[in-house]
């Protein structure tokens, strides 16, 4: 999805603590209107990646541009037009939620008083906006953060975790909310663990392995959606045997149970009429998906969870 | 800047601990005028040769040298609240987290810390007036009801004098105050600050006696700390003798402290270090929490 307007591109990213490597080497880019999801283990290196996406953090090697500008040098006033949330959201906790937003829109300038009710309204904390921040739940202060990515009216959205502590419902709020705010035209940057979640909102993705991109692409390729077919027969040999033989058949291989090979959906049929012509009849023959999650964790040499 | 300044100071204001510290300050002026005033009752002499009488105690209450008396609380006690209040303006922003959420709400982080600055600044300067104003009315009531009614005294060079008493306060606790923010920004937290400013209050004047008392090389290093500076700057206001905490025009010739100027110049690079200090590990220092 590259048709959009470039609004972060990221070049050759490194960033070192003294000898430990936390980001190697990350290209990326994000365009307008799309949601990118970057994905990650714990600690490979997502966070230092947003902190430098932010000016927070200096690269060691390498820039980080949004709109254009080298956020290590000139972070402002390109900063104005990004939203963002780190890890857990962090506010004063003897303020309100009110206040806090009041405080951020005082700093950030020109943001009118009735927007703060306004993005309070949109996160439903409108009933708990006086209440000192230090009463909130999780969930609660996890809206008051999307709330203050809200105030900027931000082309460039960053959430990191955003459904962290939110009730089934909030979840819900949210996973809807990230699409329409890429419709209005933003582009958002989402991190989180949650894959079912990122699978179903994420236009691309980039996966992050020990500091260095091992993938990145559209969800749909990454999943290799309608490029690969799965079949089964009584006797597995005899199809394989058979598949082998179909001179444009490439890729194939054995995975969970089936025979998985690199054939367009369109080609179903034809491979179908080729394995009966071998005097194999297939017992099932579908478009092979696989997960997010389960890519995730093939490339991360993860654990799956029993 | 002006933005930025707006913030801190709302940040600052709805913060429970700047009451706290700005009602101590003014308490202690008033807990300290009660308790010499009575004393002053209760004494015929008293020091270490006798040399003051209870009446000398009850003059120095008067009106006349309210300004100065509550200065010196102000320098004393106070330059520990204002330290507090700088510190925990830095430092409380890394144990919250929320140093990030203003370093990407704020127009360059030399300007953010800036705004922290004069705004504690200016917090420790109104505090410094309220108790000035809190001590005047209360040598008035003192003055009034003691049959001084004659105020006579108060002309354009008085006023002067305390408005300039007023400045060298501020500008004695100007090192602490620095201090206690690069520490509390160094550090990422309150306690830095707090503890290096306090640590340095209290323990650089016993330093600073020891290295007098051990004569060549040591007895000339003292002259270069802030504590000897400041007694010298603060000797400058007019207070007497009787209610003074730190060492008479006496002591501080006799140990060959530093002239005015002197001091002052040392003073001025103290702070001035200090907030460089800040500055330039505040705007290089990633910020990762």
């Amino acid at each position: 999805m590259s048709e959009g307007r470039e609004v972060l591109r990221t070049e050759g990213l490194w960033k070192r603590y003294g000898r430990i490597t936390a980001v190697a080497d990350i290209s990326l880019q994000v365009f307008d209107g799309e949601v990118f999801s970057f994905l990650g283990p714990n600690g490979s290196g997502k966070s230092t990646t947003v902190g430098m996406i932010l000016g927070l953090v200096r690269p060691t090697r390498g820039r980080a541009l949004v709109f254009g500008t080298d956020m290590a040098t000139h972070p402002w006033p390109t900063l104005k037009r990004i939203g963002a949330v780190i890890e857990t959201p962090a506010f004063y906790p003897y303020l309100s939620g009110r206040d806090n937003l009041r405080a951020l829109a005082i700093a950030l300038g020109d943001i009118p008083s009735t927007r703060v009710d306004a993005v309070l309204e949109t996160v439903g904390l409108r009933d708990r906006a006086r209440d000192p921040h230090k009463t909130y739940s999780l969930g609660m202060k996890q809206r008051l953060g999307i709330a203050s990515t809200l105030l900027r009216d931000p082309d460039l959205i960053i959430l990191d975790e955003p459904t962290n502590g939110l009730d089934p419902a909030g979840t819900r709020e949210v996973r809807e909310l990230i699409p329409q705010l890429a419709q209005e035209g933003r582009a958002v940057f989402l991190c989180s663990h949650l894959l079912h979640e990122v699978e179903a909102v994420s236009d691309r993705v980039a996966i992050l392995k020990k500091g260095s991109l091992v993938a990145q692409g559209p969800v749909d390729e990454l999943l290799g959606r309608g490029r690969y077919l799965r079949l089964r027969a009584e006797d597995h040999a005899a199809l394989m045997r058979a598949l082998s033989n179909v001179p444009w058949v490439s890729g194939l291989e054995q995975r969970d149970g089936y025979a998985r090979v690199a054939v367009p959906v369109t080609k179903a049929a034809e491979l179908n009429q080729a394995l009966a012509s071998q005097g194999v009849y297939v017992s099932e023959l579908a478009p092979w998906e696989t997960e997010l999650e389960k890519v995730f964790l093939e490339l991360t040499d993860e654990e799956v969870a029993p | 800047m002006t933005r930025l300044m707006a913030v801190e100071f709302f940040k600052l204001r709805k913060r429970m601990m700047t009451w706290i510290l700005a009602i101590l300050m003014v308490g202690l002026v008033v807990l300290l005028y009660s308790i010499f005033w009575s004393v002053s009752g209760h004494v015929a002499t008293f020091g270490e040769n006798a040399e003051f009488t209870g009446e000398d105690l009850r003059r120095a209450l008067f009106l006349q040298t309210s300004v100065p008396f509550s200065l010196q609380v102000v320098s004393s006690f106070g330059t520990i609240f204002a330290m507090i209040l700088a510190a925990g303006a830095v430092g409380s922003e890394y144990s919250w987290g929320t140093v990030r959420l203003m370093a990407t709400a704020a127009s360059g982080r030399v300007r953010l810390m800036a705004a922290k600055l004069l705004v504690v600044c200016g917090l420790v300067a109104a505090s410094a007036l309220l108790a000035v104003a809190v001590g005047l009315i209360y040598s008035s009531i003192i003055t009034v009801t003691n049959g001084g009614s004659d105020f006579g005294f108060v002309t354009p060079g008085f006023v002067r004098d305390q408005a300039e008493s007023y400045g060298r306060t501020l500008f004695v606790m100007a090192p602490y105050v620095t201090l206690a923010f690069a520490m509390a920004a160094i550090g990422r937290s309150t306690l830095a600050g707090v503890g290096a400013g306090i640590g340095i209050a209290f323990v650089e004047p016993l330093i600073g006696e020891l290295m007098r008392l051990a004569g060549n090389p040591w007895k000339e290093i003292p002259n270069y700390l802030i504590n000897a500076n400041s007694e010298v700057v603060l000797l400058q206001n007019k207070l007497p003798d009787v209610v003074r905490f730190g060492p008479s025009t006496q002591e501080l010739a006799k140990n060959h402290f530093n002239g005015v100027p002197e001091a002052v110049f040392i003073l001025a690079i103290y702070s001035v270090v200090f907030v460089a200090l800040a500055f330039l590990v505040y705007r290089r220092r990633d910020i990762t929490a």
